[in-house]
């Protein structure tokens, strides 16, 4: 029944987007999302460049993977409808913004994870208009799998974050699905996340043929140390779920 | 969480029937009214992967490179790390990094690297990682216990280190990271250490060493007062005009690598030596403490210029 849910829905979604792309058969879209617009000197009264950075590396790093077409945006585009409307097609996710764990509308306990959407040329980000619930995106995503997400943010990787199940990826190390979710478990160091994703990318893609899983260079970026953290109580720790054997080829 | 692979499926039938309709367009037989982009910055790979670091490398034999090898097996067995059916070594030039290292692979039956050990063109240990995993319920060291684990792992891969190290538990791993943090002419070098990952079993996971040039220090430092003056003069020209503003939490001295984050004129710049800075931590309040949590600002201990700095979003 569920399947049949899935399919009806999807085929109004398909007529809906009909137009939308036409990228060519079997595409396996990658989105890359970057928030910049927060980190201008509008904002803070500098411009920090690690959302370009991250952006860039990630773009160029996911398509040698096999994603493409490699959509999103850096900035003003990469808005709560863009990414909601583009979500469902992904086969791989990368988010780089402000992440965390908020209390769920229905209070704590309850956790629904959020990242923040670009808050666009003329605001600063605001939690109240920008936010990106996991419970939408669940919600957007009906159950459809995704092979890669990696939450570039603070906190989405830690064991109370939602952000996975809202991709479908269930919080174990030994799924058997082609699946692979990333994030980091604290306060993260724009810095230590751009030294951790080159490391994860130039070990994943710096062998032919896509032979290294996900989880080597997961193993390898955390293992060349050289990390710096902003205290104590947020030591650098990412955190993956997913497949060990996965190489993290789209399909 | 039960799902089938359907749904991949039906991704497939939706770009399938995509692609149907989108031929169809382009031979008349349906009108798009309004055939937007949805206003994505759309990247083709070959445009996106423009300007990408790389990495490349050259093979290795055990051959010509026995010093390499011999090196690779003392190291693999100094830290208990598991013997492949065969090895890979390489010379790799890592233009994500910045470094060029010498690397050889443990190689399980399946193909699958086991094992990787990594050494600087002087011989010495940059990094070694295994890539299996303890299976099955284990018993936890205590972090004494690490820390001596480590301190033999180390010492049998050639590696010195002084001091008592800094352990800390890894709360999603259950093992322990132990390192020795690097400290020059009394002064922390930001990031750089030797580093040991102990798996709650007591064995060694991984080790690195990080160790990055440093510049002259400074004929004259700058005294803490010219420090602060530095600073806040940075501080009161980001608040100007903005409801934000911030507060300087502290300021020490440290080594830290000059880097792009208030430049976007360096990006992709190569990477100079670590300089002698005051680093302060600033926090913002107003609107932009929703979303930073913390901002770092260095400040070249010699001259107050600005080189660089991180930011926790």
């Amino acid at each position: 029944m569920k399947r049949a849910e899935t399919l009806l829905v999807s085929v109004l979604l398909a007529v809906s987007a009909l137009g939308a792309t036409t990228q060519g058969a079997f595409a396996y879209t990658g989105d890359v999302w970057s928030n910049s617009d927060s980190f201008t000197a509008r904002c803070l009264g500098f411009t920090d460049t690690y959302p370009q950075q991250l952006y860039s590396l990630t773009t160029g790093q996911m398509g040698a993977l096999g994603y493409q077409p490699i959509t999103g945006a850096l900035g003003s585009s990469f808005t709560r409808s863009a990414f909601l409307s583009e979500v469902f097609y992904d086969y791989a996710v990368y988010v780089h913004s402000h992440g965390d764990n908020y209390w769920a509308s229905s209070g704590r306990p309850n956790v629904d994870s959020a990242i923040m959407q670009d808050p666009g040329p003329t605001r600063c980000s605001d939690f109240s208009k920008d936010a990106i619930r996991s419970s939408t995106i669940k919600s957007t995503t009906i159950g459809t799998p995704y092979n890669l997400v990696i939450m570039s943010t603070c906190n989405l990787g830690s064991s109370s974050s939602t952000m996975p199940n809202a991709f479908q990826i269930e919080m174990t190390k030994a799924s058997t699905q082609r699946e692979f979710y990333l994030g980091y478990a604290y306060l993260t160091y724009d810095s230590s996340e751009l030294r951790f994703e080159r490391a994860f990318w130039s070990y994943l893609n710096g062998a032919p043929n896509h032979q290294r899983t996900l989880y080597q260079a997961f193993t390898y970026a955390v293992g060349i140390g050289g990390y710096s953290a902003p205290d104590s109580a947020d030591p650098f720790q990412p955190n993956w779920w997913g497949n060990p054997n996965y190489n993290g080829t789209p399909g | 969480m039960s799902r089938t692979r359907s749904t991949s499926a039906v991704k497939a039938v939706l770009a399938a029937a995509t692609v149907v309709v989108g031929l169809a367009m382009s031979t008349g037989q349906l009108t798009a009214a309004s055939f937007t982009d949805g206003g994505f910055d759309s990247k083709g790979t070959d445009t996106a992967r423009a300007g990408q670091p790389v990495v490349t490398d050259t093979v290795l034999s055990a051959d010509d490179s026995p010093e390499v090898f011999a090196r690779a097996d003392a190291a693999r067995d100094a830290l208990g790390f598991p013997v492949g059916s065969k090895k890979a070594g390489r010379h790799v030039k890592d233009g994500f990094q910045n470094s060029d290292y010498d690397e050889v692979a443990e190689v399980g039956s399946s193909g699958q690297p086991l094992a990787i050990t990594q050494f600087d063109g002087d011989g010495r240990l940059l990094a070694a990682v295994r890539f299996d995993a303890p299976s099955g319920p284990q018993v936890k060291v205590t972090s004494d216990a690490a820390a001596r684990a480590a301190q033999r792992g180390l010492a049998g891969t050639g590696l010195t280190v002084g001091g008592a190290p800094r352990i800390d538990a890894n709360t999603l791993t259950g093992g322990w990271d132990v390192h020795w943090d690097r400290v020059q002419d009394g002064f922390a070098v930001r990031g750089d250490e030797t580093r040991v990952h102990v798996w709650q079993d007591g064995r060694i996971e991984s080790v690195a060493r990080v160790e990055h040039k440093l510049a002259a220090a400074p004929s004259r430092r700058l005294g803490q007062v010219e420090a602060q003056e530095a600073v806040a003069l940075q501080v009161d020209a980001w608040s100007s005009g903005e409801d934000t503003s911030y507060a300087v939490q502290g300021m020490d001295v440290e080594w830290v690598g000059p880097n792009a984050m208030f430049e976007p004129s360096k990006v992709g710049a190569a990477p100079g030596p670590y300089r002698l800075a005051w680093v302060a931590n600033i926090k913002p309040s107003g609107p932009a403490s929703e979303y930073v949590r913390l901002i770092t600002l260095y400040v070249d201990a010699g001259n107050g210029a600005v080189i660089g700095g991180d930011i926790v979003e």
